[in-house]
Order: structure tokens, then sequence, then C-alpha cells
């Protein structure tokens, strides 16, 4: 009640702010830096009223306060002061630099380092910047922050955005390409539990040097959580942090309306095709603007989307005494997806840490965070049926009058093979997912010697459950448009998983020797079971008989009752070495061995080493406007264990069959086998960390190669089709990094810090055992790991036009050999053979992006401050299968952008096919039509926000208000014809839009 | 303090010598096996009740074929269309002898029927398991045999709509990857000679009397695909000798109701030699065994039954076939080969020579569905429909529980007598009779020395829409002026289909450039 009465009052005193107060004394004097020059534009201020001046070109500064007042003199790069003023009116001061960037605490796994011995390439995003962002996915909060590290957002709440660290080193799919999150301690696959207010800071262990402590799991690269703890003798502060926003779809597709469906219907040359559309204006009438168009005009995407909201709020309690330190918080988060149906994701998380020192030896702690969410998939084959459903049919049908319990339009009612109206999907199900996490972190650490010798022994545990109840509700909308029973699948599944931490650390400094040593074990134990069973017919209209036991009968069918699990252990040993000799020379190394029960070959061994030479320390380096520079190099190898294990071995499976209107079981036997073992990446990083002009402007430039010796590939099983699992080639990711910062003050005491980063990335098959190629994909749809090429890169025909007239057709002889016709597309003879097959097909493009860049902008001015982020990458393609699907189903309907530059006569078009053209399997194949550009740029996301110090304004007692407006990805453009360009795998089927977020916030602080 | 630092160093060393000795038990953990499989050297091939089960895998196996597979082995004959244009064009393409190597139906043809193939192989793998551990070794072979005929049905047909390919000789597909092409005579006499491996090994009683495997296969299918191949080699005393021993075997007989046999009457009927089973187990929900005919059926009807389900229109007897029926005076051929619509009628009386048509040939059947216009097509397949009374209540899809013959006795007797005619000798019946028992069953006169053009007709009447059998035939008979009709140009490059470029990028022996 208290908060809310205080937050009632703000408008008031923000009336009051800024009202001159009285002032005694005038002070005075020069500011200067160590060795005596004058430091020009230096911050002055006097923390009572927050009044201030900044000092002039000799150094020299004035300002009125009263004696006992507090003043701060605070530049960038320099070390602040703080002073009680006296009686005594001229004050010098003379300030240090600041070596805080480079004496920060860096968390490295299983331990933390000064980040000026770092060898290694680790990137650390702060809270500050996280909560920015306005998502329940923590990750997404870095994108454009890290350099090599690629974002791809999901726009479906409650869905974890598919993160890369330097490009891509195994084969996709089963997820096995994610990075390593450590929380606290704790092994996961994604942090999508967390809220942003729950993390203390996120590290980007980018390179095999910092990342190879981990081991077997480490070759994705490794991503270090610290959750928010408390501090020793610090007071209690209360935080409360919260938004309220709106999410609106953002470069929604055009669709192809009725009128330009009917023209490409009329020009297809298709007799069922004109009938349909004569069917619908029998069924539906004729336009009144155009009497040759059905009366229908529906934009489903239109339909179907919808603004949502979006909302978050957490409270944090931390503080510490003596003896203990300690943070509690809890947080609620809300957002609905902008897909109209029950789409929706709410979380609730509460955590608390607490360390304890127990004696002057021993320090025990712990730490637990509890999550809570509910989450309502989309059912995204919406995106899909929108995009195809045909805009001559209506959402309703008062028609069809046996329709039941929504009169939808029926296309079947117009002639088309399906019933195409993608209401059925949002409408008639339901997929709930009850996601609960509990994260419990337990240690206790004995300091042996003290400051030398420390053990500490540390259990870990994670336990998720996720309930799913995906519901589908009967309907009824045409004979071949209905599904009779509704049913209730519950799939529960399990995870426990334990990791059990012993490490033991020595520290120690001889002169200008300088080492840490550490070893440690690490025991991991990792169970799975999930049960899963479907009925049908349940009381589809009260909720509370929602169980498997209301429903009328068990669904039965294999597939429909499932029971699965796995259980893997893991032990490993590892150690590390780090050595400096008096801050210039760096070496450091770690070795981990890494047992497991998932292969056939149980150990692997993980070795790294990283040099630096910090020149700048050197007696001989004397650059003026260099303060800093340190090279670094740094070479390991990493496992990726995340391959699955299963396709080692041949199996059998039951099956059913009717003999003899009999169901009998029989037995199938997979016919392949291989024994699979966990990728090995070997690595190599040269970096250089450097920082000029007075710390202003900091440089981090990294350039890496990194192979996946024995990457497993799918590859295809000739003949029959399928894939299995093999280690058989090498895959290299290779880029240059770089970062910049500038930060600074003007004379007229505007702080503000611009950066920017860029990160290439190649990514190259380089070895394939001796085989050319391997396909993927699909065989429609192909993609092609080449030697020399992009890993799965698209695969096909490089078009040169279209084709205008019948000369042209007559001229050539490719054309008359394939029956074309003026519309149909032309395509590159690569080979120059006069004929066109197989041969002339080329590399399309990869769907990894090959250049990255982010750039932030931050301006403070008094209470004010702006925060500006961009983010763009190039290089990749996306396969437009959306189109592409047309080749399955070519009479319904498609986007805006290809009926109005369709070629419809010569001249009209010499890059889209005719109406009758895109028909036609000639036009169908995979070519470079298909395949679109996938460069996009956004603003990311831009924070205008006004700070009150509570104390000066309310008095004492009162908290410090943040009052901020948030535009979160309001702007994303891209050529692409789609909804976004960030599509994970580069095949665009149905990806969930991502929406732009317009937020308020208030931070308020006790 | 002493106190104080006895803890500090008893405690982390007694942690520390605790690590020493549990780390090392815990490693035994390494060796846990991967949960919820069945690895195969679990199983126990000592029950030899056991091995009957790769062998009902197999045949579940064979029953699973992908809808689009079969219409693509038969739309190019003149008895049967892909429809109108709109939906899958490169289909309606290849009926106008227009392929396209990248149509995913060629390649779901040959990776489904490969795969299956393969399959086989491995079952047969796995019933060698079992015999090695005691199961009777003249079971062993019988399964064996059986999982030979269905693989030679599958690779048939793979031959006849490819012509050269691989014959997959080993168990492990990688094998391919060096086999070389054998040509189709290659394959026709592989073919004859497994299944005279088999034949010894098989079952002599009808399918619908076996108790052990109801609807398998037996001797006489082996046979008959013995004959296709020999026939198909032009080594009509082959085929004459595997008919005669059908035929005077007395297993197989004519279904008199030609209308029922190709509804739920034909299921397991006495004249079927080969069919692939569905069920629905006698059950309006649950389990149950389907194929997909929606592909066939009609877009639009009104079922005698409402609700239950329409097709898809892709499988449209020609005008040509139609006209053929009624120059001929047929009834029931034609009524159960062709659903009619009002459409169709009306185009089909625009010719005078057809302006009045017999009763049959009307929109509603016989139980009483009425087909309704629509765009794709104007007649639908007869024999790939079940009426709607036959569905079992609860049931809605479109020829739900109908079984899909493969061969039918009447097509052993018309290649008997074919061969007879072709210059062979029978040891059964002259090709008169054979001739004459099928025309007698379809209510039509019996006629006296029979020629090849009346076993040409004949055929064409009896098994139009079925598995493609006039379209190989007429390639056989080299009439391929029957093949340009209704605005088509065959030539003899157009005999076989491309391979599917995705095979082709797979497997080197196809690249054939």
């Amino acid at each position: 009640m208290k908060l809310f009465t205080r937050l009632l009052l703000i408008p008031l005193f923000l009336l009051g702010w800024g009202a001159a107060q009285a002032q005694a004394t005038t002070y005075t004097g020069v500011v200067t830096e160590e060795g005596g020059e004058p430091l020009i534009g230096v911050n002055i201020l006097n923390k009572k009223d927050a009044t201030g001046t900044i000092t002039d070109f000799d150094g020299r500064y004035e300002l009125r306060a009263n004696v006992g007042d507090t003043i701060v003199v605070s530049y960038t790069g320099y070390e602040p002061l703080t002073q009680v003023l006296g009686v005594a009116t001229t004050l010098d001061f003379e300030l240090r630099q600041s070596a805080e960037l480079l004496e920060e605490i860096v968390v490295v796994g299983y331990g933390s380092q000064k980040s000026r011995d770092l060898t290694s390439s680790i990137t650390t995003i702060r809270s500050d910047e996280i909560e920015k962002t306005p998502s329940g996915q923590p990750m997404q909060a870095l994108q454009g922050k890290v350099a090599g590290l690629q974002i791809v957002s999901a726009g479906s709440p409650g869905e974890a955005p598919k993160v890369r660290v330097r490009g891509v080193g195994s084969y996709p799919g089963s997820d096995n390409e994610a990075p390593l999150y450590v929380v606290d301690g704790m092994f996961f696959d994604n942090i999508d539990f967390l809220n942003n207010n729950d993390i203390k800071s996120i590290s980007v262990l980018k390179d095999a040097s910092a990342a190879a402590i981990y081991g077997v799991r480490a070759a994705n690269g490794v991503v270090l959580i610290e959750t928010k703890g408390g501090k020793f003798d610090a007071p209690a502060q209360i935080t409360y942090d919260g938004y309220y926003g709106v999410q609106a779809a953002q470069n929604v597709l055009k669709m192809a309306n009725a009128e330009q469906f009917t023209t490409m219907a009329l020009e297809s040359g298709s007799e069922a095709d004109i009938s349909f559309i004569n069917n619908a204006m029998q069924r539906y009438g004729r336009s009144r603007i155009n009497p040759n168009v059905p009366d229908a005009n529906t934009d489903w995407y239109d339909v179907i989307l919808r603004n949502a909201a979006i909302m978050n709020h957490s409270v944090d309690v931390s503080g510490g005494g003596s003896k203990a330190a300690y943070s509690v918080g809890t947080s609620y988060f809300m957002q609905e997806g902008i897909l109209d149906m029950k789409n929706e994701y709410e979380r609730f998380n509460l955590r608390s840490k607490i360390d304890f020192k127990a004696t002057d030896w021993l320090t025990i702690g712990g730490n637990a965070i509890i999550s809570n969410g509910t989450r309502y998939l989309p059912e995204d084959a919406a995106w899909f049926l929108a995009y195809y459903a045909v805009p001559i049919m209506p959402v309703y049908d008062e028609k069809n009058t046996d329709a039941t319990p929504l009169q939808l339009a029926n296309a079947q009612d117009l002639g088309y093979r399906g019933g195409q109206n993608p209401l059925v999907a949002t409408e008639f199900n339901e997929n709930q997912q009850k996601i609960r996490k509990l994260l419990g972190n337990f240690y206790v650490q004995f300091n042996i010697l003290p400051e030398k010798l420390s053990f500490k022994s540390a259990y870990n545990s994670s336990y998720t459950t996720i309930n799913s109840r995906n519901l589908d509700f009967p309907y009824f909308i045409g004979n071949n448009f209905q599904r009779e029973n509704s049913a209730i699948q519950k799939i529960n599944s399990n995870y426990f998983n334990q990791i059990w931490d012993n490490i033991l650390t020595y520290e120690d400094s001889y002169g200008k020797h300088n080492l840490t040593a550490m070893v440690g074990s690490s025991y991991r134990d990792e169970a799975y079971d999930q049960l899963e069973v479907r009925a049908l017919n349940f009381p589809t209209d009260q909720e509370a008989a929602w169980f498997i036991d209301q429903a009328e009968t068990l669904d039965t069918d294999r597939g429909n009752v499932g029971d699965d699990g796995s259980r893997y252990y893991g032990i490993s040993y590892f150690g590390r070495v780090a050595y400096n000799f008096a801050n210039r020379y760096l070496i450091y190394g770690t070795y981990r061995a890494d047992g497991s029960n998932k292969y056939q070959e149980k150990w692997g061994y993980f070795p790294t080493v990283g040099v630096g030479w910090v020149l700048s320390e050197e007696s001989f380096f004397d650059v003026s406007g260099i303060n800093y520079l340190k090279l670094r190099a740094s070479w390991g190898e990493l496992g990726n264990d995340r391959i699955q294990a299963s396709d080692g071995a041949t199996t059998t499976s039951v099956v059913t069959t009717s003999l003899g209107d009999v169901q009998y079981s029989g037995t199938q036997t997979s016919n392949t086998f291989s024994a699979l073992r966990w990728e090995v990446v070997e690595e190599t990083n040269f970096g250089l960390t450097a920082e000029f002009l007075r710390s202003r402007l900091s440089v981090e430039a990294d350039y890496y190669t990194r192979d996946t010796k024995n990457a497993a590939i799918r590859v295809n099983i000739p003949a029959i089709g399928g894939t299995v699992l093999r280690n058989v080639g090498v895959i290299r990711n290779s880029g240059f990094e770089l970062a910049l910062n500038w930060s600074n003050s003007t004379s007229s005491g505007i702080n503000y810090s611009i950066g920017g980063n860029i990160a290439t990335l190649k990514n190259e098959v380089i070895s394939l055992f001796g085989q050319p190629y391997i396909d993927g994909g699909t065989a429609e749809f192909r993609q092609r790991s080449i030697v020399g090429e992009p890993l799965l890169a698209f695969y096909g025909w490089e078009t040169a036009g279209v084709y205008q007239n019948q000369a042209e057709i007559d001229a050539d002889p490719i054309a008359v050999a394939n029956n074309l016709e003026p519309g149909d597309l032309k395509y590159v003879d690569q080979n120059g053979d006069g004929v066109n097959d197989a041969e002339d097909r080329v590399v399309l493009g990869s769907y990894l992006p090959s250049f990255m860049f982010g750039a932030n902008l931050g301006i403070s001015f008094k209470g004010f401050d702006l925060s500006a982020n961009l983010y763009g990458q190039s290089g990749n393609k996306i396969l437009n299968r959306r189109r592409g699907e047309v080749i399955f189903t070519n009479d319904t309907n498609l986007d805006a952008d290809l009926a109005n530059n369709r070629w419809h006569g010569e001249g009209t078009s010499n890059s889209y096919p005719s109406s009758k053209g895109i028909r036609k399997g000639w036009n169908q194949r995979l070519s470079d039509y298909w395949v679109d550009d996938g460069a996009f740029w956004r603003i990311q996301n831009v924070q205008l926000a006004y700070n009150i110090q509570g104390e000066k304004v309310f008095g004492p007692g009162a908290p410090d208000l943040r009052v901020s407006f948030t535009a979160d990805r309001p702007l994303t453009v891209f050529d692409y014809v789609g909804f976004t360009a960030e599509i994970p795998d580069g095949v665009d089927r149905q990806t969930y839009p991502i929406p732009a977020v317009y937020t308020v916030g208030l931070n308020v602080k006790f | 303090m002493n106190m104080e630092i006895l803890k500090k160093y008893g405690l982390s060393i007694s942690l520390l010598a605790l690590l020493f000795f549990v780390l090392p038990s815990c490693e035994k953990n390494l060796d846990e096996p991967a949960l919820n499989r069945t690895f195969n050297e679990e199983i126990d091939y000592s029950i030899s009740d056991n091995m009957i089960l790769p062998l009902i895998g197999t045949y579940a196996d064979f029953y699973t074929r992908g809808w689009e597979t079969i219409p693509l082995i038969a739309v190019r004959g003149d008895d049967v269309n892909a429809g109108g244009l709109g939906d899958q064009q490169p289909f309606d393409a290849t009926d106008h002898y227009i392929y396209d190597q990248a149509y995913w139906m060629y390649n779901s043809l040959w990776q489904l029927n490969y795969s299956d193939l393969y399959r086989g192989k491995t079952a047969i793998e796995q019933i060698e398991l079992y015999r090695e551990a005691g199961a009777p070794s003249a079971l062993a072979d019988q399964y064996i045999a059986e999982i030979n005929t269905l693989n030679a049905f599958l690779l048939f047909h793979v031959a006849r709509v490819w012509g050269d390919i691989l014959i997959p000789d080993t168990g492990d597909p990688a094998d391919l990857l060096v086999a070389k092409l054998s040509t189709k005579d290659e394959v026709m006499q592989y073919i004859s000679e497994q299944m005279d491996a088999a034949i010894p090994n098989l079952s002599t009683v009808h399918p619908a009397d076996r108790t052990d495997v109801p609807g398998g296969v037996n001797r006489y299918t082996a046979l008959t695909i013995k004959a296709m191949a020999e026939q198909e080699l032009g080594n009509y005393q082959a085929v004459a000798n595997a008919t005669s021993e059908i035929i005077n075997s007395g297993v197989y007989e004519l279904e008199p109701d030609f209308y029922e046999l190709f509804k739920l009457k034909g299921k397991l009927n006495r004249e079927n030699i080969l069919e692939l089973q569905y069920s629905d187990y006698g059950q309006g929900s649950g389990d149950a065994n389907f194929h997909l005919y929606a592909f066939y059926g009609p877009q639009n009807w009104e079922p005698a039954v409402p609700g239950i389900g329409a097709g898809w229109g892709f499988f449209e007897p020609s005008f040509k076939f139609i006209k053929f029926m009624l120059d001929r005076g047929e009834a029931v051929r034609l009524e159960t080969s062709v659903l009619f619509t009002d459409r169709g009628i009306a185009e089909l009386q625009q010719d005078p020579k057809y302006a009045v048509l017999p009763d049959f040939v009307s929109n509603t059947t016989r139980d009483g569905d009425v087909i309704t216009d629509y765009a794709r097509a104007k007649f639908a397949s007869g024999k790939h429909y079940l009426p709607s009374n036959q569905i079992t209540p609860g049931r809605t899809g479109y020829g739900n529980n109908k079984n899909y013959t493969c061969i039918r006795y009447a097509e052993v007797l018309l290649m008997h007598a074919e061969a007879i005619l072709q210059g062979a000798s029978s040891s059964a019946i002259s090709a008169d009779e054979a001739v004459n028992l099928v025309r007698a069953r379809a209510g039509m006169p019996a006629i006296t020395g029979v020629t090849l053009q009346n076993v040409v007709d004949e055929k064409f009447a009896e098994l139009a829409m079925e598995w493609g059998v006039r379209y190989y035939d007429l390639i056989r008979w080299e009439k391929y002026d029957e093949l340009n009709y209704d605005g088509r140009t065959f030539t003899t490059d157009k005999i076989y289909l491309p391979y599917p470029q995705n095979q082709v990028d797979q497997l080197p022996a196809l690249d054939i450039r």
C-alpha cells in the first residue's frame, strides 16, 4: 500500500523538482590527471542536490555549495573521487586512471579470472542490458550485442530463440548445435525458464580456450549464467521492476486478393481452376466493383493475427551482513501470442541465494529457483494454411448450414481438394504445456590455507516436468473436412539431472610470478522419462473433465500410447593452470577427461592452451594514446556429445496389420547400423584487447577457425530413403570478430557511449571422407553439403530470366526439347551442353549469414537516458518453401508479390513465371527463383528513460524511480517476401512472425 | 583453536577421501546401455514361435503402399487418365508422356518399393537367426519364400516402370552404390528364378484358407509372378506352364458377381491371387489399417449414407475405354469400372453414336450413391469405390475397410489364353475355354476361335484401371498407336520413366547420360 501511495505522489514531486536552493560558499580548484596534465570536462556533482559543474579548458572549476555537502568528481576512464566539503574553498583534485575494466572479474568455468589475465574470448553482458529487452527469453536480449553470437528470434511466446556460437559445426537437427548453458553450475539445454530479472550476468565463452574446461559438452560454445546474489556488508535493497506493453505483427505478408487470385486462375489455362472461380461466384455472388470476381475477399493473415499484451513484474530484495549475503526475488511474466487463438505464456518465478560464512575457513551456501510456467502453444499450421487459403472464400459461410460448431466456409464447396479454412487450426485445437522447473545448487567451501588453497564441493540439481495436454475439438465443415472424434492427449515428461562437482583451487604469488591452479572432478547423471496417452471423445464443454478418465475410449493406435526414457552418466576429471609473469606474459591451460555411457567409446580427452602478451606493460612500450594492449592466442579441443546415442545399433519395433480381418502383430527390424561417437572440435583463436585515448575507446578483435573433425552427418540411405547419422565429415567455421566501444562526456554534462560489433562467418565443408557431397533437405527441396561449400547449401538450378515470346522459344533448343512456352523460366546451361539436366545445378546459397553487425548508442543527460541498438545480418539465403509447396498443391493462393510480378505477356516480367507456368513441373523445381536473400537490418531496441533520485526529490527514505518507454524491434527491413527473415534453418514454411513490442516500464529502488 | 584446525582439515580431507572412493565406483555407470530399445542382441531367437513375427512385419510393410505409388504405375494406359488440370500437374503430364525427373511421385515410388525390398531382406536375416537357434527349418524356408514372393512383386513393378534397374542382392542398401544396372530382361529372369526357388517351399492352399497367415501368399502367387515375368520376356511356354499349373490346381475360381468382387465381398475372395489387406476390425473407431482410396474417389457425391467422405478425383476412366465398352455391349464390367457424373454422361451423348445409353450409365450407383459433378474429372474409377452403405458405421473415409486387389485369377486365365495364342502349348484348358470363363462371368456371350486381338480386347475390358496392366500390355505388344488418344502422342522413348533425380544423385549406376 505504501508503495502505491508513493507512486501516486510522483507527479507532484516532478513539479517541485529543480527548484533552486540557497547556497553559501563558492569552491574552486583545478582537476588534473596523475602527472599534472589538466583534465577538461570533468564532472563535479553535489550529491545533496544534484547540482554540478564541469571543468574548463584549464581544468578549472567553480561550484557553489554548503559546508558538509558531498561532491563527486568523475571523469570517464578515471577513478571517481568523493569529498566532503569543509571550510577550505580551494580544492584541487588529482584523478587516477581507472583500471576498473581490466580488474573486472570474469566468470570462467569452475572459477573466475581477472579480465586482464584472460587469454581467451569471453563476452559478458550485465543485468542492466538484459533487462532492457522486454522478453520472456533472456537470450533474446543478447541479439546484436556479442560479436559472433547469432540469435535467431522466436516469435512464439515461451519459445527460446535459436542460439549459435560462431557458426554451425554440427549437422543441424535435434538441437545438437545448441550451446551449453551453465546456470550457477548446473547444465541446461536452454534458459527459457529464467526471467531477465533473475540474471546478474551472462558470459559467452566463445573460443576453445575458454570453453574447453567443459570438455565433451563445450563444442557449440558455453554460456555461463550467474543469477543475482547478495553482497556482504550491504544494506537491504528492495527493487521493483516492471513493464506493460503491446505486441504487433510486423512486415505482414501481403497475399493476392480475390481479384489478383481470379486473374491468376483465369490465366492458368486450367479448366478446373476457372471452374472454382465460377463456383465461388455462384455461391457468394459477384463483386460489385468487378463483376468477374467473386464477392468474397478474405485476407487470411488479417483474420488470424491480433495485437497481444506482454507484461512483467519482479521484486528483488538483496543485501547482506558480515556473515551472510542474501538475495530473494520473485517475478511474474505474461505474454500473449499474436496468433489469434489460445496462445500465451505465463511464468511465475521465485528464487533465493544465500552465502554464509560459517567460520573463517568455511563458507556454505545455496540457491534455489522455482519456475512455474504455463504455455499455450500456437497451432503453427495456421500460418501455412493462411498462405494457401483462397481469398475468394469468406471466413464464415451461412450457406454451410450443416457446419458445426462454427459455420466456417469450406473450399471443397468450391471444388478444391482441401477445405483450406485456417480457422480449423486456430479454433479447434488447444495445446497446453505446464512447465515446472526446480533448480537447486548447494555448496560447501573450505579455505584450507587462507587466500591460497581452497576446496569446494558443489551439488547441483535440476528437476523439470513438462505436462502437455493437447486437445482436438470435433467439428464438421464438410464430409471431407471434419473431425468426428474429439481427442485428448497427455504427455508427461520428467527430467532429473544432477551434477556433483569437487574443486581444489590454489592461488599464489611469488614476486612477479602469479599462479592459479585448479583440479576437479564432476559426476553427472541425466535421467529422463516420458509417458503419453491419447483418448477419444472427452467431454469438450467442461474443462474440469479434460482427463483421460473422462474420455470414451483410449486411442490405442501405436504411437498414441508411449513410454520412453533415457539415462546418461558422465564422469569427468579436469584441471587448469593460469600463470602470469609481472602481468605481462600470460600462460593458460586446461585439460578435461570425460567419460560417458552414451557411446561405444567411453572416454574422451580435451586439452587447451592459451598465451597472452600484455605489450603495454613492457618498459619499451610507450605509445601515446594506447593505454592497454594485449595480444592473445589459444588452441584447444572440444567435444559435442549432443549427438544422439540410439542410432548406434539396429533395433526392432512392433507393428500391426490386418490378416483376414484379424489384427496381427509382427516385427520390423531396422537395417542400418553405425557406431557413433561424439564430435571433436579443434579451434584456434587469435585476439587483441586494447584501450586507447585514456581508455575511452576499447577494442576487442578475434580471428578464429574451428574445425569439427568427425562431424556426425545425416547420410541418405541409397535407394530406400531415410537417413542415418555417421561421423563422416570435417566442417570448418572461421571468422573475424571486432567490437569497438567509445564512451565519453561532453562539456555540457552529457554522458554518451557508442559501440559497434561486426562478425564474419565462413562455413565450409572441408572433407566428407572421400565422398564429393552428401545430400540433405528433402528430395524436392534439395540441400547439399559439398566439399568446399557451406553445410547444407541450397542446391538447384540458376534462372536466367523468363522466355518472352515464341521466337525466343524456337531459338533455344532447351526450350524446344522441354515443350516450353513463353512465361516459363529460363535456366542457365552451366556446362554449355545445350541440354538442361541435373548437371546444370549449382549451389544457390547457405542459410547461415556470412556477416552480422550490431551497434549501440547510449546517451544520458541529467535524469534522462536514451539507448538504442541495431542489429543486422547478410549473406544468408532463405528457401521460400511456402511458395515452393506449390509442387504439392497448385490451385491455392499465392502472395501478392507473385501475383503482381507474374509474367503475363511479353516484357511484363523477366524473373517470375506466368500463372500457367507456376503450375508446371519445369518451373517448380528448386531454383534460385524459390531461394531468396535473407539479409535484414533492424532497430533492435530503443529505450528512453527518466530517472528520479528519490531522496533528492521526495526527501529522506524515498525510493529512486525510473520510468521508461521501450520499443523493441520496432522496425525490420528486408527484401524477403515473408513475415520475418529470421528463419532458424533457412527453410520457411510456417515460421511464427516476430512481433514488435512497445512497453512502458517502471523501476523503483528502496 | 586446535580443535578448530582439526575440524577444518579433518572435514576437508575426509571429503577428499570420500571422493577418492566414490568416483571410481561411479565409473561403472559408464557401461549402462541406452534405455527403451530392443537391441537385436537381446532378442531371444530360441523362441521358435516368434519366427513368424518378422514375416508378419513384412506383410505389414507390403500392405503399407503410398497412395501415389499404384496410380503412378497405372496412369499412362489408355484406360485411365489423371483427371483434368489443377492440382498435381506433373502427374497429369506423366499421363501425357511428358516426364519430370524431379517430380516427387517418381522418387516416392522408387523409394517405397526399394525400402520394402530391403526390409524384406532384413526380415529374412531375422528368420535365419531363428532357424540357427533351432526353429523348424522347413517353416523358415516357407517364410523366406513368402517374403521373396512379395519382394518379387515389388521388383517386378519397378522394372516395368523404369526398365533397367538395380537388383538388390545383399541386405545392405549401401551396396547399391557400387551395383551395376541390370537390364529389364535380366530383372525378369532374376524374378523368375527367385520364384522357382520359392515355389517348392510355399503352401498350396488358397490364401483365404491359410490359418497361419490368412491371406498370405502361396505357391500359386509365386507361379503367377513367374508367369508375369516370363510374359515380359516373351517366353510364352513358361507362361503357359505356370498358368496351367495354377488352373489345374483348382484352388481358384472366378467370383460370379463381378460388381461385388470389388466391394467387401472381394476380401480374400476365391478369385484373388494377391491382395493388400486392410481392416477396421468391425469397429466404428479405434485401431484400423486403411488404404487411402480418396485419391481415386469423386470429389463430390451425395452418399446414400450421409457423412461418408468424398475423394480427390485423380483417377478418371477414359472416354476411349467407356466407348470401347459401350461398343462391345458390356454391362456389368462397365458399371463396375466407372462412376459416372451427369457432366460426363452429357459429353458422352454429344457423340450421336452414344446419344442413347443403357440405364446403368447414370450418376447413381446401384447402392444409391449419387456422384455429383466436380471440376477435376468426369468419371471416377468404380473398381476403387466402396458403396457408402458398406462402410462400417462410425468410419467416414472413402473406401475404408476395402482391400486392394493386386492379381486376380481372371488375369491368369487371360495370360494363359494369350500364351497359347502366342504359340505355347497348354496342359490345362484351351484359349477359348479360358477367355469364355472370363466372358461368361461378365455376362458376355461365348466366342470360338479366339484370336490374339480377342485376348487384347478382353484384357482391356476385364482389367482396366488395375495396376497399369493395359499400358504394359500395349508396350509388350508394341501397339503404341493405341496410346495416341485424346491428344496424346506416344513415342518409344517414353516407354520408361526417367530415374528419379534424387536417386541419380545418390546412385552412380543410374547416371547414364
